[in-house]
C-alpha cells in the first residue's frame, strides 16, 4: 500500500547522508526555462508560484476596491461614487478576495510549493490535474472579470436569493465564474488527500507528519465535501435566473431560506478553508523559531480534524434572523459554541510551545504573533455572534464585518504573510530585508486595528453593514476606519517592495537559514526539478529539534556503483532507533 | 496490500442479475401500494441494496482498501448532515416559506 | 490473483513520480474515489431540495409523478445496470489480457449509455408535447397542484444533471475505446478503464436512486 509502510518490515535499509547545497548551480527555475515551458508545467513548485502571482495580482484588484468602498464612506452622504457602484465594488471585492485571493492563498500557492517537499515526493499524485486547477481558476477568474466589465454584480458576495434571482446585471455570468473557481478548489483537495496518503516518503508515518501537511489535510477534506453544494446551489441559482425554477425564488413557489442553508453549508466550512492551512502555517512557524519540539502534536494535528468536522455543523448561525425554526436556531447556536473549543486547544498549545522555547524573534514569527493576538479577537467575537440573543442585535452590522476581517485578514493574511516570510528563501532562494519586514509588520498590526476595531464599536451600536449612507453620528468611526485601511494598504505595499526588491540582489539564502528540522529545508535552496536526488527516509519528526542536524538529512543509499557525492554510509534499523555512522 | 482482485463472471454476472430482480422487485411492489410512510420506506431500502451491490461487487470495494470504503461512506454521511440539519429547520418552521 | 507490485518492467504510461506501477495504480484509484465524493454532495443538493420539497408538499409528488412513464424509466434502469456490468467484464478482460474483448465490452457500454440517452431524449419531448417545459415556462393544466412547477423543475435539474454525466461518461468511454483499439491497454495497465468504470458505477447507482424517487410514488 503506502510507500510509507515499507519500512516497518525487519530489514536493515543503507542510508547515507545528502547534505544540502546552498546555492546549486541547477535548481528548478533554470533546468527548463521559457515561457512555453512555464505555461505546461506540471512541476508543483511552478505551478505554485504562478498561483502566486495570481492570487497577488487579485490581492491588489481586492485591496483598490476595497480602498474605494472605505473613501466613499469618508463621509455619510455621497463622497465621490454613486450608490450603485458602491454595491459593485464591495460584491467585487468581497467576491474576490474571498474565491480569489484567501481560498486558494495558503492551500494552492504556498501548499503546492511546500506539500511535496514536507513528504518526500517528487510531486503532486495527479501533476496534470494540478495544472488544469490551475487554469480553471484562470478561466473562472477570467469569467468573474468579464461579468465585472459587462454589467457587474451588487449581490454581495453572498448571493443572496431571491434578491440575486431578480437584479439586473451579469449575475448569472458570475455564479458561473465562482463555479468554475470552484472546480479548481475541488481538484486542489483531491489531488493534496491523495497525495498526503500515497505519496509519503519511506518512514514518514502518521505520526511524522508535519503539522502544515495536517492542516492541508483537514483544508481538503472541507474542500471536497463542501466545494460541490457550493458548485450546485450556484447552479441553480443560474437556472433560477434563467428558467425561473422556483427551488430558492418564493415568486415561483420556492424557499429562499433552502439557498441559505445550502450557501452556508459551504460557507461555513469555507471560513474553515481560509484558516486551517494558515493554523497548519503557525505550527511550523513557531517551532522552527523557538527551536523546540510541537507541545501537543496530536492535539494539533486532530483539533483541526475536529474543526473541519464541526464546522459542517453550524451553518445555521449566518441564519438566525432569517426566518428559519427557532429549533434550528437553538441547534445551531449550541454547536456554534463547540467550535471555539477545538479552536483554544491550539491556541493553549502553540502558547505553551512558546513558553522555555529559545526564541528568535525573525519577521515570519512576528507575523505569527500578529496573528495571535487578531485570530484571538476575531475568534472570540464569533462566540458572541453565535449566540442568538446577542446576534438578533449585531447580525449584519459592521459588528460582523468586524468580526470576520480579524479572522479572514488579521488571521489568515498574518498567516500567510508568514509562511510568505518564511518560505521565501526557499522559494526563491533570496533573502529580504529582515528590518523592512519587521516595519511592515508593525504597519500591518497597527493600521489592521485602527480600521477594525471601530468597526466592532459603531456595529454593536446598530451600523448595518453593505449601506452607502449613514447616519452622521458614525462619521468618527468611518473616518479612522478610513484613514486605517491606508495605513493597511501601505504595509501591504511595503511588504510587495522589499519582496520584489529581494529578487533583485538580495542576500543569497542559505539551504536552511532558520535552522529548521522540517525536511523541505533539508533539501537545497532552490530545489532541484525533481526536488530529491535521492529517496528521503525519515527517522524522526519534523520538530525533534533536541536531535542533530545530520539525523534528519537522510536518504535511501544509492547503489555503489553510481557515484552521487556520498558522505558516511549510516545504517539503521527498521525501527529506526540506531544510527551508526561507518 | 493486495494485488488486484479479478472478478470471475460468475460473480459479475450473479451481480447483474440480483440487480436486475430488485429492480423488477420495487416496480412490483410499487403497484400493490403499500400505505405510506413504508412504500418510499421499502422502495429507498431495495435502492441501498441496488447500490450497495455495485458498489461492493462492480466497484470492487469489497477487495479494496479499506479507505476508499471510508470515503464512500464519508460522503453519504456528509449529505446525511445536509439534510438532516436542513430538515431541522424546515419541518419545524412556523411558516413553511417565511413571509417578507 | 495478479499482485504488480513487484514488477520492475515499467509500462510505457508509467509515470516517473511514482515508485512503482501498484502505487500509481491505487493512487488514482484513490483520487477517483475521492471525486466521487464530490460527486455525491453534488447531487447531494439536488437531492437535499427534493427531500425538502417532497416532506412540506407530499400529495404533489403523488400527484405529478403520474405523469411520468414507468414503463420506459424502469427500461433505462435495466439498460443502465447492463451498462454496468459490461464496464466490469471490460475491467475484468484487460485484467486477464484478453484486448479484444476490453474493446468488445466497452463498444457495449458506449452503446448502451446511447439508448439510455434516447429514451431520455424521447421522454422529455413528449413532455415539452404536452407543456410541460422545467420552471417559469410550465404550461401544463393536468395536475391539480400549485406547485406542479417545483416537481418538474427537480425532475428536470435531477434528470438533466445525470444526463449530463452520463454524456460525459460516454465521451469518456469512446477514447478508452479509442485506446484499447490503439492497444494501450493490458494486464500491466488499465488504470484508466479502472477509474472510469467506478465514475460509471456511480452514475448507475445515482439513477438507481433517482428511478424510485421519481417514476414510483403511488
Ligand atoms: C470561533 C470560531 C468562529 C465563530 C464562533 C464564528 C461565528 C460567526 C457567526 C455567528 C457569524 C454570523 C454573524 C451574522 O451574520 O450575524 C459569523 C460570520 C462570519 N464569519 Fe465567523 N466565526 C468563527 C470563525 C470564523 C473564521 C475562522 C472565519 C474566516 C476565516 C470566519 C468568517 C466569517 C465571515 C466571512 C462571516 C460573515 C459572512 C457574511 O455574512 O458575509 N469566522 N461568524
Ligand atoms: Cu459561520
Amino acid at each position: 500500500m503506502d510507500t510509507a509502510e515499507s519500512s516497518s518490515t525487519s530489514k536493515k535499509i543503507q542510508v547515507q547522508r545528502y547534505k544540502p547545497d546552498d546555492n546549486p548551480e541547477k535548481h528548478y527555475l533554470n533546468e527548463e526555462t521559457g515561457l512555453w515551458s512555464w505555461l505546461t508545467t506540471v512541476d508543483h513548485k511552478k505551478i505554485g508560484i504562478m498561483f502566486l502571482g495570481a492570487i497577488t495580482f487579485f490581492f491588489f484588484v481586492g485591496g483598490i476596491m476595497a480602498l474605494l468602498v472605505r473613501t466613499e464612506l469618508w463621509t455619510p452622504a455621497k463622497t465621490f461614487i454613486e450608490a450603485n457602484t458602491y454595491n459593485q465594488l464591495f460584491t467585487l471585492h468581497g467576491a474576490i478576495m474571498i474565491f480569489l485571493f484567501l481560498v486558494p492563498s495558503v492551500p494552492a500557492a504556498l501548499g503546492n510549493f511546500i506539500l511535496p517537499l514536507q513528504l518526500g515526493a517528487k510531486d503532486v499524485a495527479f501533476p496534470r490535474l494540478n495544472l488544469l486547477s490551475f487554469y480553471l481558476y484562470l478561466t473562472g477568474a477570467g469569467i468573474a472579470i468579464f461579468s465585472i466589465l459587462n454589467g457587474g454584480i451588487d449581490t454581495g458576495w453572498t448571493f443572496y436569493t431571491p434578491y440575486s434571482s431578480t437584479t439586473g446585471g451579469a449575475v448569472t455570468t458570475m455564479v458561473f465564474g465562482v463555479f468554475v473557481i470552484g472546480f479548481s478548489s475541488i481538484l486542489t483537495g483531491v489531488n493534496f488527500i491523495t497525495t498526503i496518503h500515497k505519496m509519503r516518503a519511506p518512514g514518514l508515518t502518521w505520526d511524522k507528519l508535519p503539522l502544515f501537511c495536517w492542516g492541508l489535510y483537514a483544508t481538503s477534506i472541507i474542500q471536497i465535501l463542501a466545494t460541490p453544494v457550493l458548485a450546485i446551489t450556484l447552479a441553480l441559482v443560474g437556472m433560477e435566473r434563467i428558467l425561473g425554477i422556483g427551488i430558492f425564488d418564493p415568486a415561483m413557489g420556492g424557499d429562499p431560506v433552502l439557498f441559505q442553508h445550502f450557501f452556508w453549508f459551504y460557507s461555513h466550512p469555507a471560513v474553515y478553508i481560509m484558516i486551517v492551512p494558515g493554523f497548519g502555517v503557525v505550527s511550523e512557524i513557531i517551532t522552527t523559531f523557538s527551536r523546540k519540539h510541537i507541545f501537543g502534536y496530536w492535539a494539533i494535528a486532530l483539533s483541526s480534524l475536529a474543526i473541519a468536522f464541526i464546522g459542517f455543523l453550524v451553518w445555521g448561525h449566518h441564519m438566525f434572523v432569517s426566518g428559519q425554526a427557532s429549533l434550528a436556531s437553538m441547534v445551531f447556536s449550541f454547536l456554534t459554541f463547540l467550535v471555539g473549543i477545538p479552536t483554544g486547544i491550539k491556541m493553549f498549545n502553540w502558547t505553551a510551545t512558546l513558553y522555555k522555547g529559545s526564541i528568535d524573534l525573525k519577521s515570519p514569527l512576528l507575523y505569527i504573533f500578529g496573528f495571535f493576538f487578531l485570530f484571538l479577537v476575531g475568534g472570540l467575537t464569533g462566540i458572541v455572534l453565535g449566540s442568538i440573543a446577542l446576534d438578533v442585535h449585531l447580525h449584519d452590522t459592521y459588528y460582523v464585518v468586524a468580526h470576520f476581517h480579524f479572522v479572514m485578514v488579521g488571521g489568515m493574511v498574518m498567516a500567510f504573510l508568514a509562511g510568505l516570510h518564511y518560505w521565501w528563501p526557499k522559494i526563491t532562494g533570496r533573502m529580504y530585508n529582515e528590518t523592512m519586514a519587521k516595519i511592515a509588520c508593525g504597519i500591518i498590526f497597527v493600521g489592521f486595528n485602527v480600521t477594525f476595531l471601530p468597526q466592532f464599536v459603531m456595529g454593536s451600536q446598530g451600523m448595518p453593514r453593505r449601506y452607502f449612507n449613514y447616519i452622521e453620528q458614525f462619521q468618527p468611526f468611518h473616518q479612522v476606519s478610513t484613514i486605517g485601511s491606508f495605513i493597511l494598504g501601505l504595509g501591504f505595499l511595503m511588504v510587495f517592495y522589499y519582496l520584489v526588491k529581494s529578487l533583485f540582489g538580495g542576500q543569497k539564502a542559505t539551504a536552511n537559514p532558520w535552522g529548521s528540522r522540517a525536511m523541505e529545508w533539508q533539501i537545497n535552496t532552490r530545489p532541484p526539478l525533481h526536488n530529491f536526488h535521492h529517496i528521503p527516509v525519515i527517522i524522526n519528526g519534523p520538530y525533534d529539534y533536541h536531535k542533530p542536524m545530520e539525523e534528519f538529512q537522510l536518504g535511501l543509499a544509492e547503489s555503489p556503483t553510481d557515484g552521487h557525492g556520498q558522505e558516511s554510509d549510516l545504517e539503521v534499523t527498521s525501527d529506526g532507533k540506531e544510527i551508526n555512522a561507518e | 496490500m493486495s494485488g488486484h482482485h479479478i472478478s470471475t463472471d460468475k460473480t459479475l454476472l450473479g451481480v447483474a442479475a440480483a440487480l436486475l430482480m430488485l429492480t423488477i422487485l420495487t416496480v412490483g411492489v410499487n403497484y400493490i401500494h403499500i400505505p405510506a410512510p413504508w412504500n418510499i420506506i421499502t422502495a429507498m431500502g431495495i435502492a441501498v441494496v441496488k447500490a450497495g451491490l455495485v458498489a461492493l461487487f462492480f466497484m470492487n470495494l469489497y477487495w479494496d482498501e479499506r479507505f476508499n470504503s471510508i470515503l464512500l461512506v464519508a460522503g453519504l454521511a456528509f449529505f446525511g448532515l445536509l439534510v438532516g440539519l436542513t430538515l431541522l429547520d424546515t419541518l419545524f418552521r412556523a411558516n413553511v416559506m417565511p413571509a417578507f | 490473483m495478479a499482485d504488480h507490485s513487484s514488477s520492475t518492467t515499467h509500462s510505457r504510461f508509467f509515470q516517473h513520480h511514482f515508485v512503482d506501477a501498484e502505487q500509481q495504480f491505487q493512487t488514482a484509484k484513490m483520487g477517483m474515489w475521492i471525486f466521487l465524493v464530490t460527486e455525491i454532495l453534488m447531487f447531494g443538493g439536488l437531492f437535499a431540495a427534493y427531500i425538502v420539497f417532497r416532506l412540506w408538499y407530499p400529495d404533489l409528488f403523488t400527484q405529478a409523478s403520474t405523469e411520468l412513464n414507468t414503463f420506459w424509466g424502469g427500461v433505462n434502469t435495466v439498460v443502465l445496470i447492463g451498462s454496468s456490468l459490461t464496464v466490469a467484464m471490460a475491467i475484468k478482460s484487460a485484467q486477464l489480457n484478453q484486448k479484444k474483448n476490453i474493446a468488445i465490452n466497452l463498444g457495449i457500454t458506449l452503446a448502451l449509455a446511447a439508448v439510455f440517452m434516447v429514451i431520455k431524449y424521447f421522454e422529455w419531448t413528449h413532455k415539452f408535447e404536452l407543456g410541460i417545459f422545467p420552471g417559469q415556462f410550465y404550461d401544463f393544466g393536468g395536475i391539480a397542484h400549485e406547485k406542479a412547477n417545483v416537481f418538474f423543475s427537480l425532475y428536470y435539474l435531477m434528470t438533466g444533471l445525470h444526463g449530463i454525466h452520463v454524456l460525459i461518461g460516454m465521451g469518456l468511454m469512446g477514447w478508452l475505446l479509442w485506446r484499447s483499439l490503439k492497444n494501450h491497454f493490458d494486464s500491466e495497465y488499465y488504470t484508466p478503464i479502472e477509474i472510469t468504470g467506478l465514475y460509471w458505477h456511480l452514475v448507475d447507482i445515482i439513477w438507481i436512486f433517482l428511478f424510485p424517487l421519481f417514476y414510483l410514488i403511488e
